[in-house]
């Protein structure tokens, strides 16, 4: 059945992606739930959440406050709470509460803004329906569209990075290795010089966003950040994934030297599209005969793909896909391993997403 | 930026039970999420949350009905240990919200379910959450729809956090849910059950030594239920003994279903207060308390720690097995001081931080919740010696101290022996002395 989980358990949602773009900016960050939802945001998918401090709240909304819709007594709240904690500006993250009693984010904001003396709120839309991504990618937005109003002078060497959170890159210091990466690759020339925007870079570095040189789209949620700041600014964007895991390219390069030269070999590579495209790119390095799909559960961008690659609906269309297309290698999160058979003859090579499985790629 | 916001015992107490200050009341403030604040935002995080929970009916499975927002924390239980192949998912999408057609979905998603087990379940739990809440979905009647497809009992849990601070909140009503399968059935007088935790009491309780003196052969929790089977027989019992106040409901319903009578016990680190309880509970159910044996050796346990460790400071979490302002207050008469007192004031621990006042007024109240948390700094002054609670271990990072919030129930004399042992084993380890 279309949307029933049997094997899998449910990815991170789109509220979880808005908030890791916020996480490290300082601002106050109002999740506007009963408390559940901020629950499993914090205990679960903002692994920096046990280490840095935050001015995370709930905005514990109750049976009454969902009935009368008492919005004002939330900004009240929000504004006290800016005046208590120091913060310089507040965000509204929805969930499915606000979502079904057509909470007014914009007259929110509006309100918030007013009681706190003009310090700036901002609000995502997301309802907990969709996933991580979606919530990123107008986390991104938000940001933009409130901070980065003004043309700064092109400086150059500086490369803004977009789609680069914890729930993309399964680890805590990303923010640090794809700096290191795009210096390697000459994408850069000081990895100072690089902001991994949701990972590293400050709220500063938002509002000087249009001095970059160039942007890299780690991340199909990054995408939408980077179209908006070609159009405004004219900084030009490239989709790179910057770096896989040493282990995962260690795993792929021992699996083609062991899959020998019978025949082709089919590959099926599941993942955030633009991570999984760079695992078909490193295993087409050395032009074997392979033929590789990338399949995801997340944004599928056709652009960035090829015909033969799937967008999954569901655990049935994955089910199908692993019976009917005889794949000798399966690279994917580990939640993914079930999928195959006991007696499965594919082999197995995990590549971690925190967004499916919660799991960092150095808790491994 | 202001400080973190306390108030002393003695403030508290002047301003009354009605004028509890606004930055000590979760419903005044935005809910300051740390890891200090995890249990209380989401229990299901670590520990008992309605999904668990309703796992507690041996040979259950769940499906959970919601958007993927409100399943996210299982992934973490879902692996391979005792909840594998126990919890399954139904994913609202907003178009389901909207319309509702997700509803028509639930009686083929449970047959699907039902089918995958090699040996069909105990029960379907299915758990719904605020979005059916504020839908006002009637799902005991989708229940029974279910049911007549697949011949078991298919039971309704409403994790509806939107609900915490009402009549019925989640963890309460899911008790009443997991007992609701119980049937009439022929009462033994030999026979009690013991409602309130979802794992059980530690095994050298002595209240399991009580009632056998007493002629109890049967004493049933749900945890210790290994099967289905078990678990029905839990209706044959005389009375139940209640040791959390959120299992009263289901209690107070099992009395009015089944005519078993219930008899409350508050768990307390008091060792006077434990004696009296007993001594109640004899009188209650007929039958003479002897415990001078468990007594003396608990009260020995207290005093071994304070000649070791002398009249040491506390600060103490609400985080853990208790109530912070009840261990508070024993921790004080036991001798002890008590420098901070992390918890959520209401009208039940109200009596407690008046007894508090009186033997320690300067004690400082906070509030985990409030917004000023976030500014809390740990200084040589609040500082105390040692530290009880998961959510004080978060505030003193390097104090020695124990979460004391286990899976393992601990309760009565037992649990004050445990409790010290456990505080001097912590003490030791950080190098303590007199």
């Amino acid at each position: 059945m279309k949307k029933l989980l049997t094997l899998l358990s449910p990815f991170a949602p789109d509220h979880s992606g808005a908030v890791s773009v916020f996480f490290e900016l300082g601002g106050l960050i109002v999740i506007c739930d009963a408390g559940g939802c901020t629950g499993n945001i914090c205990g679960f998918d903002e692994p920096r959440w046990f280490e840095n401090k935050c001015a995370l709240f709930s905005a514990a909304l109750r049976d009454m406050d969902a009935i009368l819709g008492q919005d004002e007594r939330l900004a009240g709240k929000v504004a006290q709470a800016l005046e208590e904690t120091g913060t310089s500006f507040a965000v509204l993250v929805g969930t499915p509460v606000p979502a079904i009693i057509a909470t007014d984010f914009g007259a929110l904001k509006r309100m918030v803004k007013k009681r706190s003396n003009g310090k700036n709120c901002l609000a995502v839309e997301s309802k907990g329906t969709a996933f991580y991504d979606a919530g990123a990618s107008r986390a991104y937005l938000e940001l933009l569209k409130t901070f980065a109003k003004e043309k700064r002078e092109v400086q150059k060497g500086k490369i803004g990075v977009w789609g680069a959170t914890p729930l993309d890159f399964s680890r805590n210091d990303a923010g640090k290795l794809i700096a290191e990466a795009l210096v390697s690759l000459g994408i850069g020339e000081k990895k100072e010089d690089i902001f991994c925007y949701g990972m590293g870079a400050d709220l500063d570095a938002i509002q000087n966003a249009s001095c970059c040189e160039k942007n890299i789209v780690a991340a199909p949620d990054g995408l939408e950040a980077a179209e908006y700041l070609l159009e405004k600014f004219g900084t030009p964007y490239e989709v790179l994934y910057p770096f896989l895991p040493s282990k995962l390219k260690k795993e792929l390069e021992e699996w083609k030297k062991s899959s020998g030269k019978e025949g082709k070999k089919k590959v099926l590579v599941i993942h955030q599209q633009f991570a999984a495209n760079a695992v078909r790119n490193e295993l087409e390095k050395e032009g074997k005969d392979i033929e590789i799909k990338v399949g995801t559960f997340f944004q599928y961008l056709p652009e960035y793909g090829r015909k033969e690659d799937i967008s999954f609906a569901g655990e049935d269309d994955l089910l199908s896909e692993l019976e009917n297309g005889s794949y000798d290698l399966l690279v994917a999160d580990g939640k993914f391993r079930k999928f195959l058979k006991r007696d499965s003859k594919t082999k197995f090579i995990p590549f971690t997403h925190f967004a499916v499985s919660g799991t960092l790629e150095e808790s491994i | 930026m202001s400080k973190a916001v306390f108030y002393t015992a003695e403030d508290v107490v002047k301003r009354g039970k009605e004028n509890i200050p606004s930055e000590l009341l979760s419903s005044k403030n935005l809910v300051y999420s740390s890891p200090a604040t995890l249990a209380y935002n989401s229990p299901g995080a670590q520990g008992f949350g309605v999904k668990r929970a309703g796992l507690a009916l041996p040979g259950s499975v769940m499906l959970l009905v919601a958007p993927c927002c409100c399943g996210r924390n299982t992934a973490a239980m879902s692996g391979d240990g005792e909840y594998a192949d126990r919890m399954y998912y139904l994913l609202q999408d907003e178009t389901d919200i909207v319309t509702g057609r997700h509803l028509y979905k639930i009686v083929d998603a449970v047959k699907e379910v039902c089918a995958l087990q090699e040996k069909m379940p105990s029960a379907v739990m299915i758990c719904i959450t605020c979005v059916d809440a504020l839908l006002g979905t009637d799902m005991e009647r989708i229940c029974r729809k279910c049911e007549e497809a697949v011949n078991i009992p298919v039971v309704p849990c409403y994790m509806y956090a939107l609900t915490r601070e009402g009549r019925l909140p989640p963890m309460v009503s899911v008790r009443k849910s997991i007992y609701s399968l119980l049937k009439p059935a022929k009462r033994r007088g030999d026979a009690v059950n013991i409602l309130g935790y979802f794992s059980p009491l530690q095994s050298d309780c002595e209240l399991y030594s009580i009632l056998q003196k007493a002629g109890v052969k049967n004493i049933r929790e749900i945890a210790r239920c290994t099967d289905f089977a078990q678990y029905e027989k839990m209706a044959e019992a005389n009375f139940n003994l209640v040791l959390h106040p959120e299992a009263r409901y289901a209690a107070a319903d099992l009395e009015k279903r089944l005519g078993i009578p219930y008899i409350e016990l508050t768990r307390s680190y008091d060792i006077e207060k434990i004696r009296k309880q007993y001594f109640l509970l004899g009188q209650a159910a007929g039958f003479s308390v002897d415990d001078t044996k468990e007594y003396e050796e608990a009260a020995e346990a207290v005093t071994i720690f304070r000649n070791e460790y002398g009249m040491i400071s506390f600060s103490v979490g609400e985080w853990l097995n208790g109530d912070p302002f009840e261990i508070a207050l024993s921790l004080l008469r036991y001798g002890f001081a008590v420098k901070e007192i992390f918890g959520t004031l209401g009208e039940g621990n109200f009596v407690y931080v008046k007894k508090i006042a009186a033997l320690s007024p300067e004690t400082k109240i906070y509030s985990n919740l409030s917004p000023s948390m976030l500014m809390y700094e740990e200084t040589k002054e609040n500082t105390p010696h040692a530290v009880l609670g998961k959510d004080a271990m978060f505030y003193h990072k390097t104090t020695p101290g124990i979460p004391w919030n286990g899976e393992e129930q601990f309760f009565g004399y037992a649990g004050v022996k445990k409790l010290f042992l456990s505080l001097a084993e912590a003490m030791k380890k950080g190098g303590n002395k007199k």
